[in-house]
């Protein structure tokens, strides 16, 4: 990563080969149009090479993964703000059994029996609310744009999906 | 299963992104807004009227840079008059100055993320921000380059960048297609109207016509007060072949200011 | 480090499968984002649509790298450089400022039995700087700069400590070449008072009012009086230096109290 930063053409050219797949199949599983998906991606590795200089050591705290991600949700955001007026971006909805998750037990990535049964009973749009504003990091105002659903719908989700996971652990 | 349901009523968020009642505000010593009531949500809102209605004031007055003399003025629910704390409406606050001074040494990177810096954006999130911005308004490729090194058109666009880098759902624009070309132009109403998908975009203009083709509501103002509020179509609906225009908006523009300005001497 | 998810589960979830339970995915999300090894073995697991498409993108992201600039690999931003156009601003002042206790200086020595006209005006220095730090003639870029969360005091502060930097070498010179003939701590710690003073009041009236009128009142009250009598005033004895400091605090502390006036910046 120090010597993308240095504008390293060979390093930038090896970080794309082992982070882009990862990447491709994630935004994948969160927008089904491939033409958002190869934009998103070039704007993203785009983004990473010019404001190369830019990200000194210390900007890129954790994982390189991660801090790629968050680059590439952002524009994910906004590609689909882009669409939202053209056309509806097929999203990709999660429909089936979903996770748990009070928060912290998920990131630690312990993802607990009793958490899964949690969970099943959250219906699929709480799941996804859930899955976009705490794994994936979005605000409530960007997941509100990404699944296309009012800010306000997004707020009464998650703290649906808060309580009923209390409720559950408890 | 109860207190799910109470979790859903309680649900409540400011209506408003800006909301202004009896709004004062003095330029010097003229009044400049003069009792002006406006709300306005979610989308690009066109800020119309003729020189001297009072639209850079009240522009500066929604920015937080002029202190309103009186009246009541609230951003996402926050008041931002007085003495209230404007710190949180702030971090949410994208603003265009109709002419904006800036370090001519300064590239417009570091341009940029110097205006992220003073909107308190985490630290760590600059870079990508400013990148991002950068991108947003086409000027990747001027990213390095000084700001007294650029066309008028691309400083306008350094300034959008700098309005855009901390995704601000509260967005004012004093005259932000003056210096463009008539591609960049509508590069620009593009911009605009993915902004006004999820923020709340004010857009002060003398061109009608860039209005028109941009945004979801108007709002007329003529000597410090609200004249006239609705949607483009309507606008250009009160225009008839005897007022001054070369479009049914100009003219039904010219229709409402007559009809104002008649009201007025009255 | 959370398990590594199965080869099979790797597969199912670079195929993009909705059959995939949700638990599995949220898990395999997770261990993906910090395990390098398991993204290599997504890379070989990914379909041939996925493959295509990044390879097209590589190809994308080249041209568009050929076609532009070369990135700039200095590290963006020091706290130093968001300052340096004040600084650029404030040298001016500097300037000023040194010339004027230079000449003060030179008068000390031509006209021994006058007090020391550089203790007389040490106060006095960093006052102008003080006024550019917080005015809209100043601050090219005042108009973006007022509408963000970080003008305030805190912006005003730092402001002021660039100012103090600039100014109080430049004073230590002259006490230190023996002009002032007085004890160094008698030029700098009135000299924090009435940079305090400033701002305490400058939060009333405008920090360049209060700057101005501040320098203005010493001048008629302090300095003429004593270069008429050509005595010291009992204000710059040595003993009235730990009222000074006193005074530097509690007009500090003041200051900060009333912080809220700052949010704005003042039009004059």
């Amino acid at each position: 990563m120090r010597r993308v930063a240095h504008g390293d053409r060979r390093a930038f050219d090896e970080l794309y080969r082992r982070t882009a797949p990862w990447l491709e199949v994630r935004l994948r599983r969160r927008c089904a149009d491939p033409d958002v998906v190869a934009d998103v991606l070039q704007e993203t590795y785009l983004a990473v090479w010019r404001a190369a200089g830019s990200f000194a050591g210390d900007h890129v705290k954790g994982s390189a993964a991660g801090w790629l991600w968050t680059i590439a949700a952002h524009r994910l955001v906004d590609a689909f703000r882009r669409r939202a007026r053209q056309a509806q971006i097929p999203q990709v909805h999660p429909t089936d059994t979903v996770v748990p998750a009070a928060e912290d037990e998920v990131l630690a990535g312990r993802v607990g029996q009793e958490l899964e049964q949690a969970l099943a009973v959250l219906p699929p749009e709480v799941r996804a609310v859930l899955r976009a504003t705490v794994l994936d990091g979005f605000s409530v105002r960007e997941t509100s744009v990404l699944l296309g659903v009012p800010e306000n719908t997004v707020k009464s989700r998650v703290r649906r999906a808060r309580i009923a996971l209390r409720e559950a652990l408890s | 299963m109860r207190a799910v349901s109470t979790a859903e009523t309680a649900t409540t968020t400011h209506p408003w992104a800006i909301h202004a009642e009896a709004l004062k505000v003095r330029a010097g010593r003229h009044l400049a807004v003069d009792g002006l009531d406006l709300s306005l949500t979610t989308g690009v809102h066109g800020l119309l009227g003729p020189n001297g209605a009072g639209k850079t004031t009240l522009m500066r007055a929604l920015a937080t840079v002029v202190k309103p003399s009186g009246g009541r003025l609230t951003l996402l629910g926050r008041p931002v008059d007085g003495r209230a704390d404007l710190r949180p409406a702030r971090r949410a606050l994208g603003y265009l100055p109709q002419h904006f001074g800036y370090y001519p040494r300064f590239t417009v990177r570091e341009f940029v993320a110097y205006m992220a810096w003073l909107k308190e954006m985490p630290k760590a999130d600059i870079p990508a921000a400013t990148q991002r911005a950068i991108d947003r308004v086409g000027l990747a490729a001027k990213a390095d380059a000084r700001l007294r090194t650029l066309s008028g058109g691309m400083l306008r666009r350094a300034g959008v960048a700098q309005a855009i880098v901390n995704d601000p759902q509260v967005l004012l624009m004093d005259e932000p297609t003056v210096g463009l070309d008539p591609e960049q132009r509508l590069d620009l109403r593009e911009l605009l109207r993915d902004l006004g998908t999820d923020a709340c975009v004010l857009v002060s203009t003398h061109l009608v016509e860039d209005v028109v083709a941009a945004c979801t509501e108007v709002v007329l103002l003529n000597e410090g007060r609200l004249v006239w509020q609705g949607t483009p179509d309507s606008l250009a609906a009160h225009g008839d072949d005897g007022h001054a225009g070369d479009s049914p908006a100009e003219r039904g523009y010219s229709a409402l200011l007559r009809r104002h300005r008649a009201e007025a001497a009255r | 480090m959370t398990t590594h998810p199965t080869l099979s589960e790797i597969d199912r979830y670079a195929a993009g499968e909705p059959g995939l339970d949700e638990a599995t995915v949220w898990s395999i999300e997770v261990h993906l984002e910090s395990c390098a090894d398991c993204r290599a073995r997504l890379a070989g697991s990914t379909t041939a649509a996925s493959r295509a498409l990044i390879a097209e993108v590589a190809a994308a992201v080249d041209r568009e790298i050929a076609a532009g600039p070369k990135p700039r690999s200095k590290a963006l931003f020091r706290t130093p450089l968001r300052q340096r156009w004040f600084v650029a601003a404030l040298l001016p002042w500097v300037a000023m400022t040194a010339a004027v206790l230079g000449t003060a200086a030179l008068l000390t020595h031509l006209v021994p039995e006058l007090p020391s006209i550089v203790l007389l005006l040490a106060p006095l220095a960093p006052l102008p700087g003080v006024a550019v730090a917080w005015s809209r003639h100043a601050d090219p870029a005042w108009e973006l700069i007022a509408g963000t969360p970080s003008a305030g005091l805190t912006m005003l502060l730092r402001r002021t400590a660039v100012v103090l930097v600039l100014v109080i070498p430049v004073l230590a010179v002259f006490a230190a070449s023996g002009a002032s003939r007085a004890n160094p701590a008698l030029m700098l710690l009135p000299c924090l008072a009435f940079t305090a003073a400033t701002l305490l009041l400058g939060s009333l009236v405008g920090v360049r009012r209060a700057a101005i009128g501040l320098m203005a009142a010493w001048a008629a009250v302090v300095v003429a009086p004593s270069l008429a009598t050509a005595e010291l005033p009992v204000l710059l004895e040595p003993a009235a230096a730990g009222a000074w400091a006193i005074l530097t605090a509690v007009l500090a502390a003041l200051t900060l109290l009333r912080a809220g006036s700052f949010r704005r910046l003042t039009s004059f």
